[in-house]
């Protein structure tokens, strides 16, 4: 044994480190909430979100309300390749004199000029004794013995033999048949088809000033030119889907917001109040809330435009915030109240008081502060909930006045083509859904990170 | 060899995100079971087909929907069209339309008609389906009641050709004094207020039609709201009548005419208001005749059904408030309007169904003229947009108005998914076209004609429907003594016009008439002409006979018979 045995063991600050580093109870929260990866994302999405409404009109730079006729109802992925074209040609009817002869079918029929979506002209060779021409327009080739299509018009008279299409053209594959009429209006069973794709053409004039190309000599018949993208297709005015569901992403987000924003405010006021003082006042404010929430929301939605004097063509936005504030404060309430019933039970309250603590100071200080966790909980579930509740109301036509969309509003309008063009209603439906999910799953997230008791589990 | 077990990596399982995919997948899975179950279910009981189908060879009945129930069957009341359509076929009055629109004798079977005054022989075989003859007394009880203003029937004014009518709609006279007198039971007299050429083609107005007079007040104030409550005596009787479910009518064999009567029942099965669900319907083979929409004729062309056009007869417009206080009283503001209009692109773009046509003029196309069609011989105004003159022109309107900027106006309109689609149309393109900012205002039918008659828009989107056959049921709208004329207009020379037509009785001078009619309102802008209204359906080639008109009962079934060679 030396005196080197004897040597002190080096101090260890090791030791006296706490194995993890003290913690506020927010800083907790925030810990356990960046930990959860399904909250994490949702609050990615919502800032996204936000991003989108917010900043998307200056990088999206596309009028919400402008209506291009041509290209209604267009699917994200239409061909935009449009050919170009000098002039347009005025359509010239063709009338022959009365033909001789014994054929029943109208023959050489053939399209006039171009095929295109704005129009396809169609020319044919007279049948003897026919009073008129009927043009049928399918989508499947005719059989003989079925209907031939949509009944496109008909023709002035047996000597005009040519007729002009307008009706809604995509860039799809036709069949145009021409029937001819006896005296008595009655179709002959002789048809003939035609198969005609329509294309995308502009003329040069149109593209210059839509600015798809600078210099008219530089280019000739002929050449290709990319139309205007739309990543999420038109509506059925050909209006941009992308800029209406980012002006609709700025009404649903902020009615989600400020509304929820504002009856949480009055219900942490109305709440606190009645359980911290209880009693009489408990009893009123309470029996108050209860009267709150068996009102009918539509009703009182209706009453609020009506008492708001919402004039002729006015959004019905500030009424439904009203009425959403005005009626929704009593669920916050009633939480509030109850955990304020909780905590002013507990010995720091007591203690505060009896150092001279004001109501107002143990309300603000102790209570409001204590509650927070239920209230952000709270607050994240009533979003979701207003924006459907707007959605819901623009849907039944009593929110946003056209032309200003909104997610409720487009998909009112996208159902009545579901079958056709489902992007319209499949767009702003999945927002919706989108959205509300962030909402709940980041609601749940803050749930989980701000209740105590999921500390002691860990 | 056994460390993979020491250390179990973290499992898959665990993480959030694969739970949310495992439910997914259960919900998708489960879709799917339900999915084909339900599709063998259906197949193997055969849910789809029960015993009404649409055409029952049996039976010999034709089964249809209605897109409203008729909130009463008393002809004296009624004004919608699908009343008219159903009083068209349990009742006749003195004249019927032909297929072709043609004057048929009805209860009358002849008449001498002069300018002023008229008389009808009622045949003797025409019975109500009670079994009492149906007599010149049932006319003048009808019409009488119908002028009665404690009636307060709406379309009292159709009546108002026969001496007295209006002085007894308005409370100045009595009943009595109603120019129409049963001289025995099978001869009616007529005297009329003025000459009324058209007079002959009212007659099959329903609000023109019989009503037996004791049966009428044996049910103290009930007759009409039941199938039980009315007595008939058109070629069908109704037999049942379940409220807002369905309606039936059965061949009438007390009719003078049962032989020619092909159907043994019609079965209005089905009340909707919704034509998806009537398409469906039609697709299942439990309905004859649906109508269509731009958003699903492309299903009824896959399904390659047969697809029928038809014009209702009727013409749309914008209306404008000539009231001097508001905007739309400027004549060069509704110009410039006028001008960047182009109800090509209406028709073709926006409405998108075949059947419509461009409006062109206040008189629809079919509308017959001195000897061919109206139109062909007095061509419609020529219209063509003009961006350009409708610029001059509103920098005029803004002169004369006193204006820094275009106004902003209210566009009254419908509350369907139609009308706001239409409004957001003239709302973008008027904003891109002259800077016109447009508020909608939608309102029900109701509310829209009390903020017309008040006043209280610029732009209304309207239509009108023909009563009767000839140019005036369309030409008198915008004289000012008309109650319809709730714009306001007033245009002296126009309301000479139509004092002419009315009472001249020779063709030319009237056609002229209304040719200068149609270009006052379109030199004036007193209205801007949309379109004609056309509706596309589909309908079961297996049923023959169907009359489409857009005068008088639509569609008209009375002729209707099943072919009997296409029986699958």
């Amino acid at each position: 044994m030396t005196e080197l045995s004897f040597k002190p063991v080096a101090t260890s600050h090791e030791v006296e480190q706490a194995s993890r580093p003290s913690l506020s109870y927010w800083q907790d929260a925030g810990r356990r909430l960046f930990a959860n990866v399904r909250a994490m994302i949702s609050l990615f999405v919502i800032v996204f979100l936000l991003l989108m409404a917010y900043l998307g009109p200056f990088i999206w730079r596309v009028d919400h309300t402008e209506q291009h006729l041509d290209k209604t109802s267009q699917a994200p992925w239409v061909n935009r390749n449009a050919i170009l074209i000098s002039e347009d040609s005025p359509w010239q009817e063709v009338v022959v004199a009365e033909p001789t002869g014994t054929h029943r079918a109208p023959s050489n029929i053939e399209v006039v000029g171009e095929a295109r979506t704005t129009s396809v002209g169609l020319k044919w060779d007279a049948v003897p004794n026919a009073t008129a021409y009927r043009i049928y327009r399918h989508i499947l080739q005719p059989v003989a013995g079925l209907p031939l299509g949509l009944p496109i018009g008909e023709t002035e008279n047996g000597t005009h033999v040519s007729f002009q299409d307008k009706m809604d053209i995509q860039q799809k594959t036709y069949w145009y048949s021409v029937v001819a009429l006896d005296d008595e209006g009655n179709e002959f069973e002789e048809f003939t088809s035609i198969e005609v794709r329509p294309r995308l053409y502009i003329t040069v004039g149109e593209a210059l000033r839509l600015g798809h190309i600078t210099d008219a000599s530089n280019v000739e018949p002929g050449d290709t030119v990319r139309l205007d993208w739309h990543p999420l297709g038109t509506d059925y005015l050909g209006r941009d889907m992308l800029a209406r569901l980012i002006k609709g992403a700025q009404v649903s987000l902020s009615i989600g917001i400020v509304a929820p924003l504002f009856f949480i405010i009055i219900g942490i006021l109305i709440g606190s109040v009645s359980g911290f003082f209880g009693g009489v006042v408990d009893s009123i404010l309470m029996r108050f809330t209860d009267i709150v929430i068996a009102l009918p929301f539509l009703l009182f939605m209706i009453l609020f435009m009506v008492w708001f004097g919402v004039e002729a063509g006015g959004s019905g936005i500030p009424a439904m915030v009203v009425a959403l504030v005005l009626l929704s404060w009593p669920g916050v309430a009633r939480l509030v109240r109850g955990e304020v019933l909780q905590i002013r039970e507990h010995g720091y309250v007591e203690a505060s008081r009896l150092l001279g603590g004001t109501n107002r100071w143990l309300i603000g200080r102790h209570m409001i502060p204590n509650t927070m966790g239920v209230v952000l909980v709270s607050f994240t579930f009533a979003v979701p909930a207003t924006i459907f509740t707007e959605a819901f109301l623009s849907f039944i036509g009593m929110g946003v006045v056209p032309p200003t969309p909104s997610w409720g509003a487009m998909c009112n309008d996208g159902i009545r083509t579901m079958e056709k063009t489902p992007h319209e209603l499949l767009f702003p439906a999945l927002f919706i859904s989108i959205t509300v999910l962030a909402f709940n799953l980041l609601g749940d997230g803050l749930r989980d990170a701000l209740d105590a008791r999921m500390r002691a589990r860990e | 060899m056994t460390e993979t077990l020491h250390n179990p990596k973290p499992r898959l399982t665990a993480t959030p995100g694969w739970q949310l995919t495992k439910y997914a997948l259960y919900a998708l899975v489960l879709c799917v079971v339900l999915l084909l179950l339900l599709g063998f279910i259906t197949e193997k009981f055969n849910v789809g087909a029960t015993s009404t189908s649409a055409v029952n060879f049996e039976d010999n009945t034709i089964t249809l929907s209605l897109t409203s129930e008729p909130p009463q069957m008393d002809s004296t009341r009624a004004t919608d069209m699908v009343s008219g359509m159903l009083l068209g076929h349990i009742m006749e009055g003195l004249i019927r339309y032909g297929p072709e629109n043609e004057i048929l004798p009805g209860v009358a079977e002849s008449w001498e008609m002069g300018d002023l005054s008229g008389t009808f022989h009622l045949r003797q075989d025409a019975y109500w389906s009670n079994g009492t003859p149906v007599t010149a007394h049932d006319f003048v009880f009808s019409w009488q009641t119908a002028l009665n203003p404690a009636t307060a029937s709406q379309y009292a004014f159709v009546l108002y050709p026969i001496k007295n009518g209006k002085a007894i709609n308005v409370g100045e006279a009595s009943v009595d004094s109603l120019g129409a007198k049963a001289i025995d039971d099978y001869t009616l007299s007529i005297e009329l207020e003025q000459p009324t050429p058209y007079f002959i083609k009212l007659l099959a107005f329903f609000t023109y039609l019989p009503i037996n007079k004791e049966f009428y007040e044996s049910r103290e104030g009930n007759y009409g709201t039941n199938a039980e409550d009315m007595i008939y005596n058109g070629p069908f009787l109704m037999s049942r009548w379940v409220h807002d479910k369905d309606v039936r009518l059965e061949r009438n064999e007390r009719y003078w005419n049962n032989s020619q009567t092909n159907l043994d029942a019609i079965e209005f099965g089905y009340i909707t208001p919704d034509p998806n669900t009537a398409l469906n319907l039609f697709a299942t083979g439990k309905i004859v005749l649906a109508g269509l929409n731009a958003e699903n004729i492309e299903r009824a062309l896959t399904e390659r059904w047969r697809i029928e056009t038809h014009s209702d007869g009727s013409v749309f417009y914008l209306g404008f408030n000539h009231r001097a206080e508001r905007p739309t009283s400027n004549l060069n503001l509704r110009k410039a309007i006028q001008q960047v209009c182009d109800p090509e692109e209406l028709v073709f773009k926006v409405l998108k169904t075949p059947g419509n046509l461009p409006g062109e003029s206040i008189f629809p196309v079919w509308l017959r003229g001195v000897e061919g069609y109206f139109r062909d011989e007095f061509p419609a105004p020529d219209h063509k947009r003009d961006v350009a003159s409708a610029h001059d022109y509103m920098n005029r309107a803004l002169d004369e108005l006193g204006l820094d900027e275009p106004p902003s106006l209210v566009f009254l309109t419908g509350d369907s998914a139609f009308s706001s689609k239409h409004a957001e149309y003239y709302q973008s393109m008027l904003k891109e076209k002259l800077g016109i900012e447009i508020k909608i205002d939608k309102q029900i039918f109701k509310q829209r004609l009390a903020k017309m008659t008040s006043g209280e828009y610029d732009i209304v989107a309207a239509g009108w429907g023909p009563d009767y056959d000839d140019v005036l049921t369309f030409g008198d709208l915008f004289t000012s003594w008309n109650a319809n004329n709730r714009g306001l207009y007033k245009n002296e020379e126009l309301d000479h016009q139509v004092e002419i037509a009315q009472q001249s009785s020779d063709p030319r001078t009237r056609m002229e008439a209304m040719d200068r009619v149609q270009h006052i309102l379109y030199e004036d802008a007193a209205i801007i002409f949309e379109y004609e209204r056309g509706s596309v359906y589909v309908f079961d080639d297996r049923v023959k006979g169907v009359t489409r008109r857009s005068v008088g009962t639509d569609p008209d079934y009375t002729q209707a018979y099943i072919n009997p060679e296409v029986d699958n």
